[in-house]
């Protein structure tokens, strides 16, 4: 980050106190630059315990394009990047974060993150087909900026039973919500599927294995794992037909159940141990979302807090991110509390923690390697490369591009009958092969794809209409002009000196052919099938 | 860090080009080698596994009860070899009895569907950071070579949308990740059409990129990529490059021809079926016979789908259906091996992830087992015309020589000539076996 030279700082100064602020963005409360503080001071300390070198600082060019996918899930824009390089204020980088996070794109981009989160772990075709309505249910939220914990409770007390007949296709309706009933759904409405899955979800505890022996990796015992899913034993589970899904039950004072292939039935208990107290007309999913989302659950903040980290950072304070049930030591783990605390302190406000991650030195370091120390993942000596999924792949790629896609018809979505989109396939082939996104892999398959797919060779042609088009067809840019534009389309900077020097003799002579325009489509190809293209840095 | 092939062969290829040779590839030089490998009594193992997704019955395949409360309709006939009897709906394996061994005392814990794969696929559970590769990747690493034009792991069909765990190379990189064909997964519209789905995509230039440019930008991306990968360290970009690297071997050279199913009679794509898996067995023949090593053909269902064996409903009809693939595929691919002068150098492993209750549900299926369960080894490596192990009269429990995963694997390992006890560096740091040391192979079954 640059920082102020000595002369102009009073005199901006004197500017500040005599006019407005400009922009009326959200108020900036120092508690942001606070956090972000304290987090690079418990990183520094982490570095000296490890004899860890911190890499140098990003530039606005490694900076915008890494905020741009890591809150609206896509690259800039050329214009963007351009705008944001000449920008000279020293909040920029800030008010930058502020702006994406008012943005429809933030929304979309979490909304899908959560949503992945959501589905059952194992991906099942079936869960697959509640995706679209767990993602709006979310979207909704975040577009309303509902705090974190309220979600979580609105989700776990969800209605899954309209209050009379058949359910509404309108979403959020009053008492009864298809978004939310997806969710227990795509769980098959049993309540082993569903403890298992808040758990893992919203208090990073994997239980599953605990749902037929004692956990091999932790203190979770088989009792212990039923106590648990006796919250949710007032759910009937549906009955398999042949495409249709029959409507549920809810018997919303049920706390007991019976663990299968036993003849032992117990009573809901919390994971701590603690008996609930049981009224006169329990309420008991609610029992459950209020002990899960309160401020003194040793999980809940944590489990959040790390998973914002993971995202921003590639990998979390604890790693995996559904490990906090195991003996699983945190990297940092003041560093984790202190999130944790500020969470609550912010009422799970999770931009606030997104601001404070994003303003951080840490955050903010190159993710070039200048020092073995940094390839220690949870050391966060410099900024880890993270994999794309599928939909920043497509995203990125259509914004690099100027891609305009067809309006598609309404029906059934592609794989359930509907036609295959260009998005649609490309969402196909671009998922992970990895669980890990700091360890993304590409497939044989997928760089096919980009080098000879239909795609990219249309986005690469001379009869572009994107991008490649506009840069051949603008008649007042020079060579050096033009690539730089595709670069900055592409991987939003300019070319490097050592670049210039190899591709702006390669245009002017024309490649193979002579010709600069196919020259130039050459390069625009290249930049697309590159790693630094499809990496998020 | 390997130096990238294709740049040097971009020279001798322009040459080829300049001197008006159509297409650019080394064209007959492959076809040669295989031939010549085919007959090479050194030649190098190769297998090839049959995964039936969903847990396929043992009691109504490889290991019947004719006559007890839970045997079910289906008779037992007499195969090749003699006192080894196989279900009635197999015929045409049946006749390669003397070639198969049939474990029939598999015995592992794993119950459900996702970590049971996870298991049966790896040899190692599922849980904690270690990300342990597929049984194809260690094979590769042992038997491929670095240098072969097409990959050393070929997976047909596979089910990875259930979960990706099992189904990739894990901590041994990249480089022995699998190419996938006939993957069918929920984003994708309705099906392809088999010979469409079974090659390999995009594996042709554009039509207006000429090939001088083609070779100028993979030069142009070379010198990006070198200079990324050196400031980058790490997993992600040396993926990237590697499946780059053999990419564009993949286009360079006649090996993709190996997908084109065209080229065979119909006849013969008529004797191993016109579904997903007994194209997909076909594939694989071709694919064994042009040198590599590990290929891997799911059944998913009559025709794609996924855990179609896991016959919770409607056992017996179901399982006749499922039959008679597997039989016209397999037996296919035997006949085929075989006449190639293959099949001694090819070993064949048949298994799901579990077997099935001997106790019949009130919907007339059977479900998970992985109490007492089938596998089946057959062609190189092993000394066929035996079953292995016994589950007893009513199948509920193996009373002899039980087998479990780490054993089982480690005979597969034995059967290719490969070391089970060799160590692979994990990505915790700490070196892990191929196959796990209390692993008792079954020794009776190889050559």
């Amino acid at each position: 980050m640059r920082s102020l030279r000595w002369g102009a700082g009073p005199a901006l100064l004197g500017l500040a106190l005599l006019c407005p602020p400009l922009h009326a963005g959200p108020p900036r409360p120092d508690a942001v630059a606070d956090l972000a503080a304290r987090i690079d001071r418990h990183i520094a300390a982490g570095y000296a315990a490890r004899g860890a070198v911190p890499a140098p600082p990003a530039d606005d060019a490694e900076y915008i394009r890494r905020v741009y996918l890591d809150v609206a899930g896509h690259t800039p824009s050329a214009w963007e990047v351009r705008e944001f390089l000449a920008d000279k204020s020293p909040d920029k980088r800030r008010r930058l974060v502020d702006r994406l996070l008012e943005g429809p794109h933030y929304t979309a981009n979490f909304a899908r993150v959560w949503r992945d989160l959501l589905l059952p772990q194992n991906n099942n075709q079936t869960a697959r087909f509640f995706a679209p309505q767990i993602e709006s249910w979310v979207r909704v939220r975040l577009r309303e900026d509902r705090p974190y914990d309220a979600m979580v409770r609105e989700l776990l007390t969800a209605a899954v039973v309209p209050p009379n007949g058949p359910p509404r296709s309108t979403p959020g309706g009053p008492a009864f919500d298809q978004g939310a009933l997806a969710f227990y759904q795509a769980n098959e409405l049993l309540p082993e599927n569903i403890a298992s899955a808040a758990s893992r979800i919203f208090l990073g505890v994997k239980l599953e294995c605990a749902q037929c022996h004692d956990h091999p990796f932790a203190q979770w015992k088989k009792n212990q794992f039923w106590e648990y899913a006796a919250f949710f034993s007032g759910l009937r589970p549906q009955v398999r037909q042949q495409g249709a899904f029959s409507p549920a039950q809810d018997n919303g004072e049920r706390h007991e159940i019976k663990i299968p292939n036993t003849e032992t039935v117990v009573q809901a208990r919390f994971l701590d141990g603690k008996q609930p107290q049981w009224g006169d007309k329990p309420k008991v999913r609610k029992t459950l979302a209020e002990w899960m989302t309160a401020p003194d659950n040793p999980y809940f903040a944590r489990a959040t807090a790390n998973r914002l980290w993971a995202h921003f950072f590639g990998v979390g304070i604890i790693d995996p991110v559904d490990d906090l049930g195991t003996d699983t030591l945190p990297s940092h783990p003041e560093l984790l509390d202190e999130l944790a605390a500020e969470l609550v302190k912010h009422r799970f406000d999770l931009k606030f923690l997104v601001r404070a991650i994003t303003a951080s030195k840490t955050y903010q370091l190159t993710s070039t390697a200048t020092h073995d120390s940094q390839n220690e993942p949870q050391a966060f000596a410099r900024m880890l490369l993270k994999g794309l999924t599928p939909e920043q792949v497509f995203d990125s790629l259509v914004a690099a591009t100027g891609y305009r896609e067809r309006p598609q018809g309404r029906g059934m979505p592609p794989g359930f009958g509907g036609p295959n989109t260009v998005r649609s396939e490309f969402l196909s082939k671009f998922a992970n092969a990895s669980d890990k996104r700091t360890e993304h892999q590409t497939s044989i398959l997928q760089a096919l794809s980009l080098m000879n797919g239909k795609f990219v060779a249309d986005a690469t042609g001379l009869q572009s209409e994107g991008t490649l088009g506009a840069v051949l067809d603008a008649p007042f840019l020079d060579n050096r002009e033009r690539l730089d534009a595709l670069y900055l389309a592409a991987l939003s900077r300019p070319m490097r000196p050592q670049e210039a020097a190899r591709l702006v003799p390669y245009v002017t002579k024309g490649g193979p052919s002579g010709d600069p325009r196919k020259a130039l489509a050459d390069v625009f190809w290249v930049l697309l099938n590159s790693s630094e293209f499809i990496l998020n840095h | 860090m390997k130096r990238d092939s294709y740049s040097l062969s971009r020279r001798d290829w322009l040459k080829l080009s300049a001197a008006g040779v159509v297409g650019y590839s080394m064209s007959g030089w492959l076809e040669n080698l295989a031939n010549a490998a085919a007959q090479d009594p050194q030649r190098k193992r190769a297998c090839i596994l049959l995964w039936m997704s969903g847990g396929p019955s043992q009691m109504d395949t490889f290991d019947l009860k004719p006559g007890t409360l839970n045997g079910g309709p289906y008779k037992e006939i007499a195969t090749s070899a003699p006192g080894l009897r196989i279900s009635e709906h197999l015929p045409k394996i049946a006749k390669f009895g003397d070639r198969m061994a049939v474990l029939r005392s598999m015995s592992t814990k794993e119950g459900e569907h996702v970590r049971a794969t996870s298991l049966l696929r790896t040899g190692y559970m599922p849980t904690g950071p270690i990300q342990y590769p597929t049984l194809g990747s260690l094979v590769a690493k042992e038997i491929g070579s670095d240098e072969a034009p097409l990959p050393n792991f070929v997976s047909v069909a596979p089910t990875r949308f259930f979960g990706v765990s099992g189904f990739g190379p894990g901590f041994l990189g990249p480089q022995y990740a699998p190419l996938v064909v006939g993957e069918t997964n929920p984003f994708m519209g309705p099906n392809q059409g088999t010979d469409q789905s079974l090659k390999v995509q995009d594996v042709d230039l554009p039509r207006d990129v000429d090939r001088a440019h083609a070779a100028a930008r993979l030069d142009l991306l070379q010198d990006m990529e070198s200079e990324f990968v050196a400031a980058h360290p790490g997993v992600a970009p040396l993926s990237h490059q590697t499946a780059y690297n053999r990419a564009v071997r993949l286009m360079r050279t006649e090996a993709a021809k190996a997908f084109n199913l065209e080229e065979e009679a119909p006849r013969v794509r008529d004797a191993y079926g016109r579904n997903l898996f007994g194209q997909g067995c076909l594939l694989a023949r071709r694919l064994v016979e042009r040198g590599v090593p590990f290929v891997e053909v799911t059944m998913g269902g009559l025709n794609g789908g996924a855990f179609g064996w896991d016959t919770h409903q409607g056992n017996f009809d179901r399982v006749k259906q499922l039959s008679a693939v597997l039989d016209a595929a397999w037996a296919t691919l035997m006949t085929d091996l075989k006449e190639r002068g293959l099949l001694d150098s090819t070993l064949i492993v048949w298994m799901g992830e579990f077997g099935r209750t001997p106790r019949i549900n009130p919907q007339q299926g059977r479900d998970h087992f992985p109490n007492a369960w089938s596998t089946v080894l057959a062609g190189g490596g092993i000394k066929g015309g035996q079953a292995v192990g016994s589950t007893g009269k009513n199948g509920t429990a193996v009373e002899e020589r039980p087998v479990g995963v780490s054993d089982f694997l480690a005979t597969v390992c034995l059967a290719l000539g490969i070391d089970p006890s060799k160590k692979n560096n994990s990505n915790v740091g700490r070196p892990i076996r191929i196959v796990d040391k209390s692993a008792n192979p079954v020794r009776e079954v190889i050559a």
